[in-house]
């Protein structure tokens, strides 16, 4: 079966793997439902992987060994030339558990993992090409550049963007579940807005540790992602991607460090 | 290597050299019990065959009950496969077992408390952790708190099998500042009395008599207030040094 996929932008295509139903995160805490929150839809915290698609093409992560036959039949069906670099942004199993599936689908295919981190043997990575912030990939129309992570739970971790769409890819930052309804939407084509108490359902538990961080911290380098990057498209690891106001989450996103410290973490994920 | 640090507690000691300037990382596995084994974590591939060989030893006379997973980060699964084919009970805290390659896992959660091998374990929310669904593992009947990225250390060669009993001087505190700078990059923005309190009302609930990390040399119970000395004095020239470049 192949996954579901949408074109971000001209040569980005989203891929997406909804995951289990989590409603439970909010049965089993609210009194009252989030506006956002329907009883009667299913709820996801999705697993994304990108594919940029050239001359050259790239795939970013690999989504979860949940749906490893459909991330390798959807990349078969989409390539006809082949995968020509797979980068994985961290060696965590939903983001990168595919990555032996796929090169010995695609046995061309460069492997790209993250050059911070010093133990790259214990994941396998000790073979791949090592990208740093400013290393870049052409692929024809499209160029990425990676970025360093500026949230990341293990050090072996990068972000990167596209350069002539102005897309972010923030991995584990700026994810929030979606209603089943919701499933490969943008956020504008929601009924709702996405809010604060959204993007906290995702943060308090994968982002638990901004439970005890210096909040000022946080949002200042926040602010530095706007300034430095201003991307017109985000596209998160675990949300569906944000094509309009992208800043605008961002800055919301400053609001959701300061929740999750002072009512601490919402749950655990994964 | 494995290291008996009570009856009932064995340490299999693998560790991983990064370089002549960050040493070496430990990558342990620790086995709970005599006839009734627990292990919990099943290191790095990298150590596939030295960890294989280790529990097959201690298993002599015994059954190997259960594996406990502190999270599904590679060098702490990468061996879960051989052990679940054997018919050993896997128990993991993943609330998404299939997305974490984990489909056989029996779930345990955060905070509450399970039986395993006749073993009272308790599941303790980690301050100091990298992957959401990572869980601390105190074990009541040893008084084993099991701390995966927590409460780790770097070591030089010539140390690798000891314990804070065998460091004359202790953990060196620069070794447990680096092994947090390089392993844990959300420390950059910690506040550190935060941190403290948290591991200090762990600490309070639950009387340890070893702490085990994976990535560490296992700390005893009268060496717990240094190491803790030195980790917040660590998280604070960590948090210092990003305000500085900022």
């Amino acid at each position: 079966m192949v996954a579901p996929t949408r074109e971000i932008a001209p040569g980005i295509h989203w891929i997406a793997e909804p995951g289990p139903d989590r409603s439970h995160f909010i049965e089993d805490q609210y009194d009252r439902h989030p506006a956002w929150y329907d009883p009667a839809d299913s709820l996801h915290v999705p697993q994304h992987a990108y594919l940029l698609d050239d001359e050259e093409s790239l795939l970013f992560d690999t989504l979860s060994p949940a749906c490893k036959p459909d991330i390798v039949e959807t990349l078969t069906e989409r390539l006809d030339d082949g995968l020509d670099y797979l980068v994985v942004s961290h060696p965590d199993v939903p983001h990168a558990g595919n990555a032996m599936a796929i090169l010995e689908a695609f046995p061309d295919a460069t492997l790209v993992a993250p050059a911070y981190g010093n133990a790259h043997a214990l994941y396998h990575l000790d073979d791949a090409v090592h990208v740093a912030a400013g290393d870049t990939i052409n692929l024809g129309a499209l160029e990425v550049e990676f970025v360093e992570a500026s949230f990341p739970d293990a050090p072996i971790h990068i972000w990167m963007r596209e350069l002539t769409t102005e897309t972010l890819f923030p991995v584990d930052w700026l994810g929030y579940p979606h209603r089943g309804v919701e499933t490969m939407a943008f956020p504008a084509e929601f009924d709702t807005e996405l809010t604060v108490d959204r993007l906290v359902q995702f943060h308090g538990r994968v982002l638990f540790w901004f439970q005890y961080v210096d909040v000022d911290a946080v949002t200042a380098e926040i602010d530095r992602l706007i300034q430095d990057f201003e991307p017109v498209i985000v596209a998160p690891g675990h949300g569906n991607p944000i094509r309009e106001g992208a800043t605008d989450v961002m800055a919301r996103a400053k609001e959701v460090v300061a929740a999750v410290q002072r009512d601490g973490r919402v749950g655990t994920l994964g | 290597m494995v290291v008996h640090l009570s009856d009932e507690l064995a340490w299999i000691e693998e560790c991983y050299p990064i370089d002549d300037e960050l040493g070496h990382k430990h990558v342990s596995v620790y086995v709970l019990g005599d006839e009734q084994l627990v292990l919990v974590d099943s290191g790095s591939f990298l150590h596939r065959t030295a960890i294989a060989d280790q529990i097959e030893t201690l298993a002599a006379d015994a059954t190997i009950a259960a594996l406990v997973l502190s999270h599904s980060d590679y060098p702490h699964a990468a061996n879960v496969r051989p052990f679940v084919e054997q018919g050993v009970e896997l128990v993991a805290s993943s609330g998404s077992p299939a997305q974490q390659g984990l489909p056989d896992a029996t779930k345990c959660d955060i905070g509450g408390e399970m039986t395993i091998a006749g073993r009272r374990m308790s599941f303790i929310d980690p301050p100091l952790a990298d992957r959401s669904h990572t869980t601390w593992i105190f074990d009541h009947g040893t008084k084993t708190l099991f701390t995966a990225d927590g409460f780790g250390s770097r070591h030089q060669p010539g140390s690798c099998t000891a314990t804070s009993r065998d460091l004359e001087s202790g953990i060196p505190p620069a070794a447990i500042e680096s092994f947090h700078r390089h392993e844990l990059p959300w420390l950059r923005y910690v506040d550190p009395e935060r941190l403290r309190m948290a591991l200090a009302a762990i600490l309070d609930e639950y009387e340890t008599a070893w702490i085990a990390p994976c990535h560490g040399h296992p700390i005893a119970a009268e060496h717990v207030r240094d190491y803790l000395t030195a980790l917040i004095n660590g998280a604070e020239a960590i948090a210092t040094e990003r305000e500085l470049s900022e």
